[in-house]
């Protein structure tokens, strides 16, 4: 049975609408306009138990609003979703025994007290035994390397650190499913491979399937083997996260440093230049691998002059996803 | 039930974690009872009669003292949970198994009662050195009970103005209604006892006599009969307010948009 089952679904919401201005505010008191606005539009997908499926759109696309139905907060304006057997709006509490949540822009644990106190009380609420909780408690303490943080007053741990005793809170039940909506938002590169990593391992060891949304790519590659991109309200690309490696990141970026000076018209068989900077002897190009292999571009490269720095990089996957959205791919069978 | 208590007990170690900031907030019940002392005592005085209406200026201020304890203690719940809708925390609050009124009354219980032991502890001590000691310790039993309906009270209330940010974007006219119909109608700024009889007829029928007066009345001077009417009453509103709050509470979750994305 697939952990999610999702059909045909809508969510429209209702929005006042009002314009600029004095005369404008007092007649939408008596006449108030509304706006119905599309957050989902009729979208439909799978995720297998056990599953790492990345979720993602740019601001308004609709990803936290599908989680939320996913979750049972919010009811669906139309079509159909069973989450673990559960149609989420229904069976809410029951559900809530099986899924973890974590939202990244909203604390779940008790600001003022140490994390210790949140993950007891988790226990308490989701009726587990009181050996069990602390058993657990130091399970996840040392999968995620919070053991000495647990006793801080959480506003005095740094954001990387919440975020880590964040997901843990979020594992304690032992949840099936975990849906993780932004949760390296704001996070220094270390602190998101941190959790990365842990939830990488966590998930594995446990089976726990793993909905992500984020906008990070990062997240992406290091977490997801699939990834559902949507725009609008609607799926724009749907597969694996190595054939959008593979389909889109067959570009790559060059940036280098010549000891000396460029000449004016300088340019590399089966490259684009983006830029050249003379004064400081550096160029920037771009091409396609399948077109132009690596090796040839550093050959002639080399052979334009005395190389002092070179990096060859992929674009990031924002960029592909961005590219994604703009041209508006349309959703692989 | 467990986790109930856990809930509470956790909102109890939250406001624990700053007792001075608890002990200087309750302070403010000095200056009021210092306030209502001098206004009373002037009031008894011009009057030249040691009792009004059967309220002597001693059973006054023991009125007032557990009148402002509850009005200062209880939670803001209708401010928390209206935030909690406007910022989209509810979210967190909702997909977690429990019952979310049940959850918010357990969180409001453990958030008050430090808040109202500290008031009545520092304004009865004020109280005690201007009017005389407390009452009786055998109109405390009956005064709790009438004080935890009159809590109860004060949840479905408060819960009923947050929830309806469901529908509305600022709930804080309807706060600062209920808040002036307290003061009047229930009995908080002057008991009930010294309105005219017709007001007085007006006042307890409707709720708000029953989350303030009752239980600060039967403090000072209780009677069986006023008792049983007084509990009566808060049973009634109770199973009103309760139902019109579950009611409100279902209804809403359908129509439910979750700020924020």
């Amino acid at each position: 049975m697939p952990a999610i089952q999702v059909t045909n679904l809508t969510k429209t919401f209702r929005a006042k609408h009002k314009a600029a201005g004095l005369s404008a505010s007092l007649s939408s008191l008596f006449r108030p306009e509304y706006q119905t606005i599309e957050a989902v539009r009729g979208l439909s997908f799978e995720m297998e138990s056990g599953e790492l499926l990345g979720f993602i759109g740019p601001n308004g696309a609709g990803k936290s609003t599908t989680i939320k139905i996913l979750t049972g907060i919010l009811f669906p304006s139309g079509g159909e979703v069973k989450v673990l057997g559960y149609i989420p709006w229904k069976q809410r509490q029951k559900l809530a025994y099986h899924i973890g949540t974590v939202f990244g822009q909203r604390p779940q644990l008790w600001y003022h007290l140490p994390a210790i106190d949140t993950l007891i009380l988790f226990g308490k609420i989701y009726e587990m035994e009181d050996r069990e909780t602390r058993h657990r408690i130091a399970e996840l303490a040392e999968a995620f390397e919070i053991t000495d943080l647990l006793e801080t007053p959480v506003r005095k741990l740094s954001l990387g650190q919440r975020m880590r005793c964040e997901v843990a809170a979020s594992l304690l039940h032992k949840p099936r499913l975990l849906l993780l909506d932004e949760p390296s938002i704001g996070l220094d590169v270390v602190a998101k491979q941190h959790i990365r990593d842990a939830l990488r391992e966590m998930a594995k060891q446990e089976n726990v399937g793993v909905l992500l949304t984020s906008h990070d790519a990062g997240d992406l590659e290091a977490l997801c083997k699939r990834v559902i991109i949507i725009n609008h309200g609607q799926i724009v690309y749907e597969d694996k996260v190595s054939t959008l490696k593979r389909s889109f990141l067959t570009s790559k970026l060059v940036e280098v440093r010549f000891a000396g000076q460029i000449p004016a018209d300088f340019h590399i068989e089966g490259t684009e230049t983006l830029k050249v900077a003379k004064e400081r002897y550096g160029a920037k190009l771009h091409f396609n691998t399948r077109l132009t292999p690596v090796e040839q571009v550093i050959a002639a490269l080399s052979a334009a002059g005395t190389l002092v720095d070179i990096t060859v990089s992929d674009p990031p996957l924002e960029e592909v996803i961005a590219a994604i959205y703009e041209k508006g791919v349309s959703p692989s069978p | 039930m467990k986790k109930y208590l856990a809930v509470f007990k956790i909102n109890l170690l939250n406001c624990l974690t700053y007792p001075a900031e608890l002990m200087m907030r309750s302070a403010t019940i000095l200056l009021f009872m210092w306030i209502f002392f001098q206004l009373w005592h002037i009031t008894f005085a011009a009057s030249g009669s040691d009792i009004i209406n059967g309220l002597s200026l001693h059973d006054t201020m023991w009125y007032l003292l557990l009148a402002e304890t509850l009005e200062l203690g209880r939670p803001r719940l209708a401010r928390v949970i209206s935030e909690q809708v406007k910022d989209g925390s509810i979210a967190y609050l909702l997909n977690k198994p429990y019952n979310f009124l049940i959850y918010q009354l357990s969180s409001g219980l453990g958030e008050s009662l430090p808040r109202m032991g500290m008031l009545f502890v520092l304004g009865g001590a004020l109280v005690w050195a201007m009017a005389g000691p407390p009452p009786d310790m055998v109109n405390w039993p009956v005064a709790l009970v009438a004080l935890a309906g009159a809590w109860l009270l004060h949840f479905c209330v408060n819960s009923l103005i947050g929830l309806s940010a469901f529908a509305v974007e600022e709930v804080a006219p309807f706060e600062w209604i209920y808040q002036k119909f307290v003061f009047i109608l229930g009995g908080m700024l002057i008991p009930l006892d010294f309105y005219p009889a017709w007001l007085q007829t007006i006042a307890k029928s409707l709720p708000f006599a029953y989350m303030m007066y009752g239980p600060a009345r039967l403090f000072v001077l209780p009677d069986p009969a006023l008792f049983a009417q007084i509990l009566v009453g808060q049973l009634l509103w109770l199973a009103l307010l309760g139902g019109l709050l579950t009611l409100v509470f279902t209804r809403g979750m359908k129509r439910l948009a979750i700020n924020g994305g």
